[in-house]
């Protein structure tokens, strides 16, 4: 694969606590291609933010390599944009301000106009206008990861990692903003990796849909998903193919959801 | 007794929750300054009334001759001139001593390993009760105003150090990683996430500190020194002057009264986030 954005080679990872081993993923090997959208999906405790670390750089594998572009990577991943779990939020910045920063950086600089009409824009993209001033103390979740996504967004990253980034949504903004992310990164050719436990959320944006296993996790499955890229997120539900694919999935993924509860 | 003691604090949360004596006349601010100032102006009728008649008015002395003393005071200058040497030496100590202490607070947390060899030093030093410096910087510097700034220097130095520090230890650092991947570079880090992040602590040690360097500065008059207001209370009470102590403790809780309030409307405006 000459093509691929990111490669997992036989990646692990584990963690020490109490002076116990504990292996968060098993050796995992996973090529993402230039302009695939991934989605990974799997029993919580599987891993898959352990391999978005990874893939941002902010964790160093325990065994194996991750190669960017092709090089090897050490220290932060500079080229994704990275929607974490948590949103990291600065609470002494209004919304505008955390939504604007990356634009202030020195790597991304752009002038004082520049950064207020793309901040502007960004802010009525997710829906949060009216609340430019406010601080993220003051917002709900869903808005609070609203404002995540899009000041992740905004640089306009050429890969962006993501961590269930819509999991505190209403089902409707959920679809909008579902909308949104897949016009936005097929427009600007973005490489994304998709972590959530919602398969079917997976199913309707992915091009590829990896199921995990159980902890310790591990590669159970890699399904392509035939939809093409200019599918209607609002519509493909109801389709045939997405409930025949649904329905192979989750037959890969019941018996490690199942593991899961009982751990 | 356990459960016992909880039921009290329970109710007292009730009562706090639903007031018993309801919206009556007595919640209005006016009346509230009202009430405030009877009971201020009741103190002061007591205490002119004691003093002479049940308190020994040369140990006590009263409210109208320790207001003749401020009036002398205010009439002859040395208010100003006692105030203004008590202000100039806490102000130049705290301003020294918390840009020191913020910024050598910043070192030592930006170079753990350096921190860590220091930290003994610092924390067997950071333990001494300052005061115990004061007769050492009456030896070095006299008893002028070089020994107060000292003073009050050494003993702000060590709380903006410490806040800085555990400021420092509270940003969170996954907001640091998130600001890296984004391109940052290591003094936009520590300029966008760190100095912001710890400016709360540096916030709160800085009105601390402002009540300490007040107390420095009237410990180090009191132990010895020529002019200032604490020099004003040894010097009365050398006098057996009741109501000049009285007078000088006057214009101190006026004074701290002062600075605690501009202090906590400066915090309120800079860390509007907070609420």
């Amino acid at each position: 694969m000459s093509d691929s954005k990111i490669e997992l080679h036989s990646a692990s990872k584990h963690f020490t606590a109490h002076g116990k081993q504990i292996a968060a993923l098993q050796p995992v090997s996973l090529a993402v291609g230039q302009e695939d959208f991934v989605a990974l999906v799997g029993p919580s405790g599987c891993g898959k933010s352990t391999v978005l670390n990874l893939m941002a750089g902010l964790l160093r594998p325990s065994s194996g390599h991750i190669t960017y572009d092709g090089r090897e990577l050490n220290g932060a991943n500079r080229a994704v944009g990275y929607m974490t779990q948590k949103d990291t939020l600065l609470p002494w910045r209004t919304v505008a301000d955390n939504i604007g920063i990356a634009l202030e950086l020195r790597a991304r600089y752009v002038s004082r106009k520049e950064r207020d009409d793309r901040v502007a824009q960004m802010i009525s993209l997710v829906g949060l206008s009216g609340f430019e001033h406010h601080y993220p103390g003051e917002l709900s979740g869903g808005m609070r990861k609203r404002v995540a996504l899009a000041r992740s967004l905004i640089y306009e990253p050429e890969t962006l990692l993501m961590d269930e980034p819509f999991g505190a949504l209403d089902a409707q903004l959920k679809l909008v903003l579902h909308d949104e992310l897949l016009r936005l990164t097929r427009q600007r050719q973005m490489t994304v990796v998709f972590v959530t436990h919602d398969l079917g959320e997976a199913i309707a944006l992915a091009d590829r849909v990896v199921v995990f296993s159980g902890r310790p996790g591990r590669v159970k499955v890699i399904k392509d998903i035939p939809l093409g890229r200019d599918r209607d997120v609002f519509r493909i539900r109801f389709t045939d193919t997405f409930c025949r694919l649904h329905e192979i999935l989750w037959e890969e993924l019941k018996d490690e959801v199942r593991k899961g509860t009982d751990a | 007794m356990k459960p016992a003691l909880k039921m009290t604090i329970d109710n007292a949360q009730d009562t706090a929750a639903q007031p018993w004596h309801g919206k009556g006349m007595l919640s209005h601010p006016a009346l509230t300054i009202l009430g405030r100032f009877l009971i201020l102006v009741g103190l002061l009728l007591f205490w002119q009334w004691a003093s002479g008649s049940i308190l020994p008015k040369f140990w006590f002395s009263s409210p109208s001759a320790v207001f003749e003393v401020l009036r002398g005071w205010v009439l002859d200058g040395s208010l100003w001139h006692h105030l203004g040497a008590t202000l100039l030496a806490m102000s130049i100590g705290y301003i020294a001593g918390s840009t020191v202490g913020i910024v050598s607070g910043f070192l030592l947390g930006l170079a753990p390993y350096s921190a860590r060899i220091a930290a003994p030093f610092v924390t067997a030093l950071y333990s001494l009760p300052k005061i115990a410096l004061a007769p050492l910087f009456v030896i070095l510097f006299g008893i002028g105003l070089e020994s107060k700034i000292m003073l009050v220097a050494v003993t702000v130095f060590f709380l903006l150090l410490y806040n800085t520090l555990d400021g420092i230890k509270d940003v969170d650092p996954d907001l640091a990683e998130a600001l890296e991947v984004m391109g940052a570079t290591r003094g936009e880090v520590i300029r966008k996430i760190l100095v912001p992040g710890t400016l709360p602590w540096i916030f709160a040690g800085l009105r601390i500190a402002v009540r300490y360097a007040f107390t420095a500065t009237i410990l180090g008059e009191l132990i010895a020194s020529n002019s200032g207001i604490g020099f004003l209370i040894d010097y009365s009470a050398g006098q057996f002057d009741a109501a000049g102590v009285f007078a000088a403790i006057f214009i101190l809780v006026v004074v701290s009264v002062f600075l605690t309030e501009v202090l906590t409307r400066l915090e309120a405006s800079a860390l509007r986030w907070k609420n």
